[in-house]
């Protein structure tokens, strides 16, 4: 059964500090959260930093998970208010049905597979000279690729995205109106793989946070990839796939 | 500031495709600030009562001046190259014993100048000063003597330009003021902040007790002698009213994206 925490996190903290620098670190504070065998079940974690002084982390875990490691370490172990909640999320899986709307938000690590390089770097081309037919994993790097990356899926993902409501009249190059997304956070993170040294211990990722609202074409497509997350880089904060009521209208 | 008897408040609404505000511009690189300069709105109200350069502007200058943010715009960069369309190389500013400019050495044939603006912004500028003055440049801005433009020849104002004397305190009068953009800009911010009746605009006011200086009030517009002077300004944020009526139904959102909101507590 499937639980949604939220963690609030003290930026000032000598322990958060490590944690919000390094997604390794955050993995593996989430990790230390789950009583379970490691590997069992696929874990998603989400970093909000709406307000950055008050961070706020999304894990959604299979087993109910216990976070008074992360309070003591990178909370407020004596303040007023709530540490962290948990909570079922078997409610909105039940909520889902095909062509009911959502807001939504995700951060992902939007890639692609080839291989053949437009420009291989040394260590690329010493593999494609070796004759290595196995692919590349090489990031999008642009707003324009990253958008492009997310909406060609979604009906994969078992959903889709509609018009904008509030750009009426607009219309694109090809004559489509603008969807309802927009990108609000686009991020390159360089962080350090272990105690080992040289390129492999050191992961280079670029994550992009989506933010708008999706309509539901195939509600077990769609819960799939909620509990199972979208997108390479799930260890690392990527992947986790959030609804939220939609705001009101006017 | 202002001698004693009635006051009054002109109200400018400075609105175009395109503004551009430089205070300290110098050679190819032709800034803009991001909110009108004293010198910009008093070069404006001197051209449209005619005044020539070498005219005293003293009486303008000395006017109080408040400029609310209504809308920031964003800033345009326009790369530009100046050559000489004969091929020849561009001139120096040194002069040779004749009193002519020579050319440049090495040969110098392209100039590479940018100019920023500002696309798309609304500012509502308040002139405080005595009522007579007032009236007269209200009714020279409806009448321009010269045309008019926004920091730089090429920005035309939108219009309406001029909306009318108002009496008060500069600042309450700024405050008073309705939200100044259009119809869509206003429902799209009623829809994301709960259709709330005020928004907070950050504004300038001219104030000698203030804690930050402008070198922007002009002392003198003739070509060889522009001499400007400094002004302490402060700045504050003023709740304006948008227009809109607040659904009590519906109380201001966090704004945030809450996953816990459809998991029934």
């Amino acid at each position: 059964m499937p639980y949604l925490s939220r963690i609030r996190i003290n930026p000032l903290r000598a322990q958060s500090r490590k944690l919000l620098a390094s997604p390794r670190a955050m993995h593996g504070a989430v990790q230390a959260g789950i009583p379970g065998e490691p590997d069992q079940s696929r874990t998603l974690w989400r970093l909000d930093p709406d307000n950055p002084h008050r961070p706020q982390l999304f894990v959604l875990t299979a087993n109910r998970p216990d976070w008074s490691h992360l309070v003591e370490q990178a909370g407020w172990p004596d303040a007023d208010g709530e540490h962290y909640a948990v909570r079922d999320y078997a409610p909105l899986l039940r909520q889902l049905a095909p062509g009911r709307s959502f807001a939504f938000r995700l951060t992902a690590n939007p890639v692609q597979n080839t291989n053949r390089p437009d420009k291989p770097t040394t260590r690329q081309q010493a593999r494609i000279d070796a004759g290595d037919r196995r692919g590349f994993r090489l990031g999008h790097r642009t707003a324009e690729a990253q958008l492009k990356w997310f909406l060609t899926r979604t009906l994969r993902w078992g959903f889709d995205i509609p018009a904008a409501p509030d750009l009426d009249g607009i219309h694109d190059a090809a004559g489509e109106p603008p969807r309802d997304i927009r990108i609000i956070a686009r991020r390159r993170r360089s962080f350090g793989k272990g105690s080992a040294t040289g390129k492999e211990a050191h992961v280079v990722m670029n994550s992009v946070t989506f933010e708008g609202s999706l309509r539901i074409t195939d509600p077990d497509i769609l819960t799939e990839r909620l509990l199972g997350g979208i997108g390479p880089s799930k260890a690392y904060g990527c992947g986790l796939l959030t609804l939220a009521p939609l705001p009101e209208k006017e | 500031m202002t001698p004693p008897g009635r006051t009054s408040v002109l109200l400018l609404r400075l609105a175009a495709p395109l503004q551009s505000w430089g205070d300290r511009s110098m050679f190819n690189r032709r800034e803009t600030r991001p909110e009108p300069t004293k010198s910009g709105v008093v070069g404006l109200l001197a051209a449209a009562a005619g005044r020539s350069r070498h005219a005293d502007v003293d009486d303008l200058a000395g006017l109080g001046l408040g400029i609310r943010v209504d809308q920031p715009g964003s800033l345009l960069r326009d790369y530009h190259t100046v050559s000489d369309y004969r091929g020849r190389p561009l001139l120096s500013a040194a002069v040779s014993a004749n009193g002519v400019q020579k050319p440049t050495s090495p040969a110098k044939r392209t100039h590479v100048t940018q100019r920023f603006y500002l696309q798309d912004a609304v500012f509502l500028a308040a002139v405080e000063g005595p009522g007579e003055l007032i009236t007269a440049l209200e009714h020279a801005v409806r009448h321009p003597a010269f045309p008019l433009s926004l920091g730089r020849r090429s920005c035309v104002p939108a219009q309406p330009l001029v909306l009318g004397q108002r009496t008060g305190a500069l600042e309450d009068v700024l405050r008073a003021e309705p939200w100044q953009v259009t119809k869509a800009v206003r429902n799209r911010w009623g829809r994301r902040n709960s259709n709330a009746a005020h928004v907070d605009l950050p504004a300038t006011l001219d104030d000698p007790a203030g804690d930050e200086i402008r070198d922007d009030v002009p002392l003198s517009f003739a070509p060889t002698n522009r001499t400007f002077t400094t002004r302490r300004i402060r700045h504050t944020y003023l709740a304006a009213p948008t227009g809109l009526t607040p659904d009590p139904d519906h109380p201001p959102a966090t704004g945030g994206h809450d996953p816990f909101a459809l998991l029934g507590w």
